[in-house]
């Protein structure tokens, strides 16, 4: 303790331990128990933050997470640090470290201020109107300009190193706030054999509870009604209670999104402990016990620090025995701010005046001021406030005789009335209605099994919500309650003043710094809806989403354009609630869990040989095995050379695969792919070609017939989802009548792709019943034996060119065969290689990729494969298509391949082609290039590319112009080595 | 053998409330026929497989699970149960079905103790109680990012599979759980 | 995210099980080679595109790996009905009798 008061502003010790904390590096005292908020104020710091666009010094105007100002960037050590948290829901902890933001380079001496001498140029709309022109400045001055000057706070800007939780829930029931409506809701659904989940996002429940004193329920204080409450809950095995958790979003058919903090209120959270979770929950009712939101009035100067809601200043008093100041007087239009006002004098605190903007007020609240000395003005308004850094006078206007005069405040409370809390509500798309009676939206009819209760419903008063919530969850609950009367208010669209409104600076959104001007201007400007007034003002897009001054701006706006506030209507609420981290939404799908990365079971030997990996759809795939220092170049040469003269070995697994089996398989392979399957005999292979039923290849493979009904086809791997899919839906939906049926064997197979003139002497020592000979088993053939004594499915088929096979064993033995191979092909100098070299492979021997040398506008005429179709059946999948008359049109991208006249320039993949490099820009692109390779083989660059009527461009040279040079290239066949086929069968 | 997967988990992820362990081999086949076909199926096989998607029939030696309304997924211990390739073939003279054998391609983990329903509830969207997922209910689902096929075998037992490539990340979702229950 | 009935399941199962497969009860032409391209495309490429009422096809990925027909509301959002695959499309009458969106 460093003074003897640490606390000035505490008026009641809770008997809550002391701690200590640290703001904007300044160390004071705090209990526990406080919020950031609470304990600055009792230590009569009001000045929290900077507004948003006029850096306009700022205190707290709420006490929950309706806070628009005072916003504070959270600091937990390096990559923990959170901006925008709002000081009236920061727990305090021991040791705590928060700062302001919006500053620089402090929270008094703020550069940024000079928007706010200046903010007659800083209109609604400014940024809009001013930055327009002229365009060239805009990349150059303003727009940097702005990116330094603009948002809330600064992003982190390490990693965050915590970790957060997930996870799906289930209940009947979901009441979501346990004020009192929600606690009645909650004990009597409690009594029920519902399942129940009760949340809050306050750390105890109670709500409005926690900050009214003078009340009490069935004879309890409210206190111990809490307590008792709690207990009853606590102990019901049908009841979840989740505190500190908000109901960040409300989706379809009761799926409600919630999140839990874990760990921001504890001194010693480990990192490794979860620090949030997001809770997905599924509710067959839910329960909207939201409260509602004090409403601020709006006249000049109603945001300098020391200004608050009614509310506020009595949970501050209430709840943590602080008084946000020792002068405090109070502006109201709604008798609820006298229960306040009246609180606090009892508590000691000097309450001057009470501004009542109505003419009249009951006798009840007279006789209580008049009781306690509290002098009222009615029919009066607050035209000025005083003060920088925080209020010490007000000024008085009573428009009836043009009089002002001067008081003296520590502190000034406000009250425009209560904004039901129809957030959740809104987002379920329930509709709302507009209340006559007290000025506000109510919730309209349910689009949802879920109802609103208590004052989020419209209903206010403690006896109403308890009994509204009891009645809500099928109970018949009374409660006996004494309470001070809620009372009742009156709008005011505009508050008098004997300034010129241009003048006055009378704050509406407090977040986004948007006053009743800019409302007005916006409307004389046209913007007569108001979800246009809302963009072009941006009042109500701020991280509070308008908590605090939706409702005022849509009645300053009612106003301007002359409409009713029903038919100016509400503008839309989105999820999130509250401002939700990015943690909380990944839950545990971060770091190695974001994403599913696939491996086969060959993966880890390629991982423990110095693989480079890359990601192949959600496949990690080896790309090179570089031996030491070699580079990707050195490395595939290597690799494509060894496979092109000895041996190379790799890792096919990843090729989707589908076990069609049935007595139709041949009739539906017929309907799925070009190629004929009718008469490929048992054990022979035929490359298939898939089209969708717009006549664009859709995906290809080689396809081996196991048996008269079994076929096992391959496809790509990223293919293998929608290839699936494709084929479940033509047979579910199309031709149900065959039988036949569809199983995913991918993960079934390891497949070990050998190529190469002695892939054959690797083998043949190890296979069991199947002869190898070339007679017996030829090219595109397939046996069943077995390899090391495990079952196979051997492929004789070649992606190279060169002589190959592919071993499918089941996965499980695939790293064993692999190494058992690997080490066998010693002998032949094996060369285990990746994607890319199997790229380069069979660049060289025209092989198309789907997906990289075709772009779904690509037919099998256009890669130049009509050998793949069937001209014989009657039907296939896209048969149709490749008929119309713009598919057989000419000038089409065809594809072909280009050899460049320089054979050491490797064409960059994608590179645009022209037929004339002299033309005038912009130039007519006659196709791109799809693939393009360094060829070791050939000692020179290959390249594929689709280009405008390509066929018969052959020997002619198209050109590639890149920054700083054209390259030219002459087109050819793309099949560019061994255009014969004689290396499938040496070895 | 399953070690290349990552998946050396050991016995436990947690002390008690919480095991995950990988089931050793099984051989599995995906059975495919007509649900019209089916009585007569099971009357000469003897196999009795269950007629309603999300039905199982348990054995030790033999599970049989229905998927959908002409699948079934059929998981036997190799050591209790051989002959079952060799019965579903000679069963293919008499009736039009198709049988494929997965065995490699899922790997299986029984997830069982206290905290079983709400580890498996991080990542699988479906209400578990016992009312809306007894003992015996069987189907394909979602664990996060990875597809998945749960059984329930006991109040607080799980027989969970998924294709080998999926292991990692499903166990790795429920490790993390585990620490969650450890730290907590 | 949606509760959708799977006819197959017959149970309501969560959406991220479920895959949209695009408008439903558009047959496969039986004539192709005999129809004009304009009917072709029509078949191909031209859908509703609904503002109401919409007949729709989902498929069961992660659950019975069934394709299945539904009537949703695009306006509301909701599901009105689900049924398998091959039942004739509802008549209006069936549809209304079993809305409960309006």
């Amino acid at each position: 303790m460093t003074t003897d008061q640490p606390n000035p502003y505490r008026l009641s010790d809770s008997g809550t331990r002391q701690i200590s904390f640290t703001f904007d590096g300044k160390t004071y005292q705090g209990r526990e128990g406080d919020t950031l908020a609470s304990a600055l104020l009792a230590n009569g710091v009001h000045l929290m933050g900077r507004s948003f666009k006029y850096h306009r010094p700022r205190g707290v105007l709420g006490s929950g997470s309706e806070e628009p100002n005072a916003l504070v960037s959270f600091d937990r050590g390096a990559g923990r640090v959170t901006p925008n948290v709002r000081a009236t829901t920061l727990e305090l902890y021991d040791g705590l470290v928060a700062n302001s933001q919006n500053r620089w380079p402090s929270l008094k001496r703020d550069v940024g201020a000079f928007n706010n001498t200046f903010s007659m140029f800083f209109p609604a709309g400014f940024y809009n109107k001013t930055f327009m022109w002229p365009r060239s400045f805009w990349d150059k001055v303003y727009e940097p300009f702005i990116r330094s000057m603009a948002g809330l706070g600064l992003a982190p800007t390490k990693p965050d190193p915590d970790v957060y939780a997930s996870t799906y829930g289930h209940c009947d029931t979901l009441i979501v706030g346990a004020g009192p409506a929600g606690l009645a809701a909650a004990l009597a659904a409690s009594k029920t054999d519902n399942r129940v989940i009760l949340v809050d996002e306050n750390p105890a429940l109670g709500g409005s509870l926690l900050s009214s004193e003078k009340a009490s329920i069935d004879g309890a204080s409210i206190t111990d009604w809490l307590a008792q409450t709690e207990q009853a809950l606590r102990q019901a095995k049908n009841v979840t209670i989740l505190t500190r958790t908000t109901a960040i979003g409300y989706y379809h058919d009761n799926f409600i999104a919630l999140a839990e903090r874990l760990t921001d209120h504890l001194a010693d959270a480990e990192i490794g402990q979860s620090r949030e979770r997001l809770h997905r929950i599924r509710s067959d009712k839910v329960i909207l016990a939201q409260g509602a939101i004090e409403r601020p009035l709006v006249f000049h100067g109603n945001d300098l620090p020391g200004i608050m809601l009614a509310s506020a200043a009595q949970t501050f008093l209430n709840r943590y025995g602080t008084a946000v100041g020792y002068e405090v007087a109070v502006f109201t239009s709604h008798d609820s701010a006298y229960g306040a006002a009246f609180d606090l004098h009892d508590a000691g605190v000097h309450v001057p005046v009470i501004i009542e903007a109505r003419t009249d007020i009951d006798a009840d609240l007279r006789d209580s001021a008049a009781a306690r000395g509290i002098e009222i003005v009615l029919a009066a308004a607050v035209s000025n406030c005083f003060g920088k850094w925080r209020i010490n006078a007000l000024e008085l206007y009573t428009p009836i005789n043009g009089k002002t005069r001067r008081i003296k405040c520590d502190a000034l409370l406000m009250c425009g009335g209560w904004t039901p809390s129809l957030h959740l509500w809104s987002h379920s798309k329930s509709s709302i209605k507009w209340d006559d009676k007290i000025d506000a939206f109510v919730p309209g009819k349910a689009n949802e099994n879920a109802s609103c209760v208590g004052a989020c419903n419209g209903d206010f008063g403690l006896q109403t919500a308890l009994e509204a919530g009891g009645r809500v969850a099928g109970g018949e609950a009374t409660y006996t309650v004494s309470e001070v009367p809620f009372g009742r208010g009156e709008t005011f669209r505009s508050l008098p003043n004997y300034k010129d409104v241009s003048k006055q600076k009378a704050f509406v959104d407090f977040q986004n710094d948007a006053t009743e001007k800019d409302i007005s201007l916006a409307v004389r400007e046209g913007f007569s809806s108001i979800e246009h007034v809302k963009r072009y003002t941006t009042i109500g897009m701020a991280t509070d989403q308008g908590k605090t001054s939706n409702l005022n701006a849509m009645q300053i706006a009612s106003v301007a354009v002359k409409k009713s506030v029903q038919e100016v209507g509400l503008t839309t609420f989105r999820p999130p609630y509250t401002p939700t981290t990015f943690g909380a939404l990944a839950g545990y799908r971060s770091g190695d869990l974001f994403e599913v990365e696939r491996k086969t079971s060959i993966d880890s030997w390629a991982a423990e040989n110095d693989a480079v990996f890359e990601p192949v759809s959600i496949w990690r795939r080896a790309r090179y095995f570089p031996n030491g220092s070699e580079d990707m170049h050195a490395a595939v040469a290597r690799e494509c050379k060894a496979t092109r003269t000895s041996l190379g070995i790799f890792d096919a697994s990843t090729l989707g695969k589908i076990e069609i089996v049935g007595p139709d398989a041949a009739k539906f392979m017929n309907l799925m792919y070009t190629n004929p399957w009718a008469k490929l005999a048992v054990g022979r292979c035929r490359y298939g070609l898939m089209l969708r039923e717009d006549g664009y290849i859709y995906d290809d493979g080689v396809v081996g017939r196991m048996a008269e009904d079994r076929f096992h086809v391959t496809t790509t791997t990223g293919g293998a989802p929608r290839v699936f899919r494709h084929m479940e839906d033509y047979l579910q939906s199309e031709f149900p009548e065959l039988d036949v049926w569809l199983t995913s064997t991918t993960e079934q197979w390891a497949v070990i792709a050998l190529n190469g003139p002695n892939a054959r002497k690797l083998i043949a020592p190890f296979i069991d019943g199947i002869d190898l000979s070339p007679d017996a088993f030829p090219h595109m053939a397939v046996r069943e034996g077995k390899i090391f004594g495990i079952e196979t499915r051997l492929f004789r088929v070649s992606f190279s060119g060169e002589l190959g096979f592919e071993v499918n064993v089941p996965a499980h033995y695939g790293r064993a065969v692999w190494e058992a191979l690997f080490e066998a092909g010693a002998e032949y100098g094996i060369v285990p290689y990746g994607t890319e070299a199997m790229h380069v492979l069979r660049a060289e021997k025209g092989f198309i990729i789907v997906g990289q040398d075709t772009d779904g506008t690509v037919t099998p005429q256009d890669a130049g494969m009509s050998w793949a179709v069937s001209k014989k059946k009657k039907d296939f999948v896209g048969k149709r298509s490749l008929m119309r008359s713009d598919i057989v049109a000419n000038g089409r991208r065809q594809l072909v391949g280009l050899l460049t006249v320089d054979p050491n320039v490797v064409l960059e993949e994608g590179a645009q082609i022209v037929a004339d490099p002299d033309q005038p820009i912009p130039m007519d692109m006659i196709g791109h290039v799809t693939s393009s390779y360094w060829s070791e083989t050939l000692g020179r660059s290959i390249a594929m590319a689709v280009v405008k009527g390509g066929f018969d461009l052959e020997g002619k040279t198209i050109f590639v112009p890149m920054p700083g040079t054209t390259h030219s290239a002459k087109v050819c066949n793309p099949v560019f080595y061994d255009p014969d086929g004689e290396r499938l069968n040496v070895g | 053998m399953l070690v290349d997967q990552g998946l050396e988990i050991g016995d436990t992820l947690s002390d008690g409330c919480l095991t995950v362990l990988l089931v050793s081999e099984r051989t599995r086949y995906s059975l495919r026929i007509k649900a019209e076909d089916l009585t007569a199926f099971n009357l000469e096989s003897g196999l009795g497989l269950p007629e309603r998607i999300g039905q199982s029939s348990l054995t030790e030696a033999r599970m049989q699970l229905c998927l959908g309304p002409d699948e079934w997924l059929i998981v036997t211990q190799p050591d209790l149960d051989k002959g079952l390739g060799a019965q579903l073939k000679r069963l293919s003279d008499s009736f039009i079905f198709s049988f494929t054998d997965i065995s490699h391609r899922n790997i299986a983990l029984t997830v069982q103790g206290s905290e079983a329903v709400a580890a498996i509830n991080i990542g699988c969207p479906l209400d578990l109680s016992p009312e809306h997922f007894p003992v015996g209910k069987v189907t394909r689902t979602v664990f996060e990012n990875a597809p998945i096929m749960l059984l329930r075998t006991g109040e607080d037992v799980f027989h969970l599979e998924c294709w080998r490539s999926y292991g990692p990340y499903v166990t790795g979702l429920f490790a993390r759980y585990a620490k969650d229950i450890e730290m907590s | 995210m949606f509760l959708i009935h799977c006819p197959y399941c017959d149970e309501d199962r969560p959406e991220i099980e479920f895959s949209y497969a695009g408008e439903a009860h558009i047959a496969r032409p039986q004539n192709a080679d005999a129809i004009s391209d304009a009917e072709w495309s029509e078949y191909l490429f031209i859908r509703e595109n609904k503002r109401g009422i919409h007949c729709e096809r989902w498929w069961h990925t992660n659950g019975c790996n069934r394709f299945f027909n539904a009537v949703r509301n695009t306006v509301t959002d909701k599901f009105i009905m689900t049924y398998e695959m091959g039942e004739p499309r509802p008549t209006p009458e069936e549809i209304e009798a079993a809305r409960d969106d309006d």
